[in-house]
């Protein structure tokens, strides 16, 4: 019903959908129709949505977690960024060396087009940045809690997508990982925004 | 050659589809953070057994028009239920509502009630909200434990987005004062020790009641009939038996 970023993908432009399609070929048919067989392939086309989705979201995280760890005035604020920050960087490692070892590239979208057809409805826009970058004091702490909430419960929504249809068991289990400790951090930053 | 490369486009565009039906997460997009909304309070973990909803407090969205905290939805029917021991904030008469979105959605209203009454609507007409989103609403003259019905209509869909938000409106009761000061001054603190509930306090799960202490609820004034811890569930327009209005 709604303009999901997942159903988004479905009509939006071209690159991330086709690049996923060819995932899914070559997850669904590899090696049924070609004489020389591949190895049967041991991920499906939500791995590569997952680890591509997520990069990107840590890609965008970073930008918020990087100045709250500086500027945040509650101290509480500095050390969930801050580990977060450590936490994404360890997380989008091992995305990416699966990624390159599936010869999938680490983006879909290398020219950022593919979420314009819904307006990054999902995603943290420049002006969302700009807008932490500008506050000051209490509103520059409350203003990184609010967008932390929400970045961190579509973080969540990616790894729950790969948990009920992912294929790869590694990417799985990190997957749940993701979930339990972006949870954690929900709860904390609900704590202090309440 | 393009008919040979379009049969497998096709097939692949059908299994994407159907791949895309079968794992697609919810849609998402927002929720009230504070004070917390009923699937905040999940979400936080401040009340348990709320089933999925702890994951997604963004994904309450359901066709326009519901008074229901749910949006009258097929999903989420535990926010419905007001025998939950929802924690109650304590606010002024005025409140602060800060939502947390997940998605930035053309909007067209956010709408505030009361049971039947609108205490507020805000005309966003059709613009995306910013980083943050807060309201600014006079709880007009609710006093007491009240359940708020927050309503964010969306300018180009047919949905809104549903927060339930429980508040203990005027600082009576035994619950904490908020941290920050509320921008009107409150009611004078009551001056009796809040071990036995105060006459005219607002009623409260939890606190034991002795027979003749009155209490407010929903704007009216009860007297207990019968000594009892209170529950959720036995508010006293529920529980004639404990309570009898006067």
């Amino acid at each position: 019903m709604t303009p999901g970023r997942v159903h988004g993908h479905r009509r939006g432009p071209a690159p991330r959908v086709v690049a996923l399609l060819l995932a899914l070929l070559l997850a669904g048919c590899g090696g049924a129709a070609t004489p020389e067989p591949a190895p049967a392939a041991a991920y499906n086309g939500t791995d590569v949505m997952f680890l591509q989705m997520s990069l990107e979201y840590i890609a965008q995280g970073d930008r918020v977690v990087s100045p709250a760890a500086r500027r945040a005035a509650d101290p509480r604020i500095r050390a969930l960024a801050t580990e977060l920050g450590g936490q994404w960087a360890a997380e989008a490692a091992t995305m990416r060396r699966w990624l390159t070892g599936w010869q999938q590239p680490a983006s879909a979208d290398p020219d950022a087009g593919a979420h314009a057809g819904h307006g990054d409805l999902h995603s943290l826009r420049p002006s969302d940045i700009a807008e932490l970058t500008a506050a000051k004091g209490g509103d520059f702490d409350r203003t990184a809690v609010s967008l932390l909430l929400g970045h961190l419960h579509n973080c969540v929504e990616v790894a729950r997508m790969e948990s009920a249809g992912g294929r790869y068991p590694p990417a799985r289990d990190l997957a749940g990982r993701m979930t339990v400790a972006r949870q954690s951090q929900i709860q904390r930053l609900l704590g202090l925004a309440a | 050659m393009r008919r040979r490369i379009a049969l497998p486009l096709l097939s692949a565009a059908t299994i994407g589809a159907s791949f895309f039906v079968a794992v697609a997460p919810a849609s998402a997009h927002g929720y009230i953070s504070s004070p917390p909304s009923r699937q905040a309070n999940c979400a936080s973990g401040a009340v348990a057994n709320c089933g999925d909803i702890i994951y997604e407090p963004q994904s309450v969205e359901a066709p326009k028009g519901s008074m229901q905290c749910n949006g009258g939805g097929s999903r989420f029917a535990v926010l419905n239920d007001n025998g939950k021991n929802w924690p109650a904030a304590s606010v002024g008469r005025t409140v602060t509502f800060n939502w947390v979105l997940t998605a930035r959605h053309a909007t067209s209203t956010w709408e505030y009630f009361i049971g039947n009454t609108r205490l507020a609507s805000f005309n966003d007409g059709g613009a995306q909200p910013g980083a943050t989103k807060s309201h600014t609403v006079s709880m007009g003259s609710f006093s007491g434990r009240q359940t708020l019905l927050a309503r964010w209509n969306i300018a180009d869909t047919v949905n809104a987005f549903y927060a339930c938000v429980d508040l203990n409106i005027g600082g009576g009761g035994t619950q904490p004062p908020p941290t920050t000061p509320p921008t009107t001054p409150p009611n004078p603190p009551p001056t009796t020790p809040p071990t036995t509930p105060p006459a005219g306090g607002t009623w409260q799960a939890g606190t034991a009641y002795a027979v003749g202490s009155t209490v407010t609820y929903g704007g009216a004034t009860y007297r207990c009939r019968q000594a009892h811890t209170a529950l959720a569930g036995w508010e006293p327009p529920n529980v004639p038996a404990l309570w009898e209005r006067i």
